[in-house]
């Protein structure tokens, strides 16, 4: 019988730093670009693997205070990094695997990403890179 | 080496050993971390001992 997932405790660590408790949002894009290699004589077009091309895409609460997410962030702009997503935050298992996305680039943040009346999020896309699943 | 400052990436006043691809110096930047500075040997000298 087929399950839902309901993920209520994912783990988020960006850079080594674990922003779970500011982390509103995640999501895990894996990507392997398709190469068209359909030729005459084909009926039906056809393709091969081309290059990756990860992405991870997180919202996070704003906070300026120490070890939050603005000094763990700012820096990494226009550098590559590691993530690391869990569903939970328990120990990596066949049920509980982990994603790495190694060397992912940041191009933008938005230091302050204000409303009136709401809490600030920031929006952030770590693209390229190698990704990587464990399961022990 | 590093020491860990910031609760997020382990206990404070620990050993800290970048993973791959981790952007040590956007840590050090943002006070996650520290460099641990050699300490200075003592300037002071041992008195002789008398035989």
């Amino acid at each position: 019988m087929a399950t839902s997932v309901y993920l209520s405790n994912p783990s988020v660590t960006i850079n080594s730093v674990d922003l779970s408790d500011q982390c509103t949002a995640a999501s895990i894009t894996y990507t392997v670009e398709a190469l068209e290699n359909t030729a005459f004589g084909s009926t039906a077009r056809t393709y091969t693997s081309g290059l990756a091309n990860n992405s991870i895409t997180v919202t996070l609460y704003q906070s300026y205070a120490a070890s939050e997410t603005e000094v763990s962030v700012y820096s990494l702009v226009g550098t590559t990094t590691t993530l690391v997503l869990k569903p939970s935050s328990g120990a990596v298992s066949a049920t509980n695997p982990s994603y790495t996305l190694t060397g992912a680039y940041l191009e933008s943040h938005t230091p302050i990403n204000a409303s009136l009346g709401e809490l600030s999020t920031i929006d952030l896309t770590f693209t390229g890179g190698t990704l990587t699943k464990a399961t022990s | 080496m590093y020491i860990i400052v910031s609760p997020r990436l382990g206990t404070p006043g620990d050993k800290y050993e970048p993973a791959d691809g981790v952007n040590v110096q956007a840590l050090i930047d943002g006070g996650l971390i520290s460099t641990d500075k050699p300490k200075k040997s003592s300037k002071v000298k041992e008195e002789p001992v008398e035989e």
